[in-house]
């Protein structure tokens, strides 16, 4: 996942490189899918990669609900 | 062997120093051999808890962090690392509840830009990109 400055830098660079663009997020819809994603626990021996479900949920919670987001 | 020790001695160190520990060290915290400690790693890596470099088995990522240099340099109180790409960087953040200095530069333009990590709050302009739908990514999580 890459930084870019704008949308239309993203636009530029898919051009570019002759791909599909994907998925636009702003920087602070992309902090809250850190913080959802990257919990304080993954020191933990407990700690488990997330199951589907509770990965779509994750997405859900943010408003990730379009076809790109799917798991399916 | 208990690879969740393992993956627990992994994340200890990386996460007190900012870059996984390369196989020998993590034997000698394990007390088993760097073969024992290879298989390990390769079975955790299997089931996508880790990342390893070709050859030598390395670690590559313990997601957020990244063992080697990236385009995304994390800036921390106790140390700078690498996320393996802007959302790791952010994550690294996350995951150390601090705060932090991200350096990296538009993938487009190449223009420097700084995003700040401040008391849980972000601060900066600009977007991630995501190329490929979750259901890719482990297609090549590299390039992802």
């Amino acid at each position: 996942m890459l930084f870019f400055r704008s949308e239309e830098h993203i636009e530029r660079w898919c051009k570019t490189w002759r791909l599909d663009q994907g998925a636009v997020i702003p920087l602070p819809q992309g902090w809250e899918l850190a913080r959802a994603w990257y919990t304080e626990d993954r020191r933990e021996p407990s700690w488990r990669r997330r199951t589907l479900e509770e990965t779509e949920a994750v997405f859900a919670q943010l408003g990730f609900t379009s076809e790109f987001w799917s798991l399916r | 062997m208990n690879d969740d020790l393992t993956r627990w001695h992994v994340y200890d160190v990386t996460m007190r120093e900012g870059t996984p520990p390369l196989k020998v060290r993590l034997a000698e915290r394990l007390g088993v051999s760097e073969e024992d400690t290879l298989a390990s790693l390769q079975r955790l890596a299997a089931a996508r808890m880790l990342v390893l470099q070709p050859d030598a088995g390395e670690i590559l990522m313990a997601g957020p962090f990244s063992a080697v240099p990236t385009p995304f340099r994390v800036t921390l109180g106790a140390f700078s690392c690498y996320g393996n790409c802007i959302w790791d960087a952010l994550g690294i953040a996350a995951t150390l509840q601090a705060d932090a200095e991200i350096d990296t530069s538009c993938a487009d333009c190449g223009v420097a830009t700084r995003i700040g990590v401040h008391s849980g709050a972000v601060v900066g302009d600009g977007f991630l990109h995501f190329a490929l739908p979750p259901r890719l990514w482990w297609q090549d999580i590299v390039f992802t």
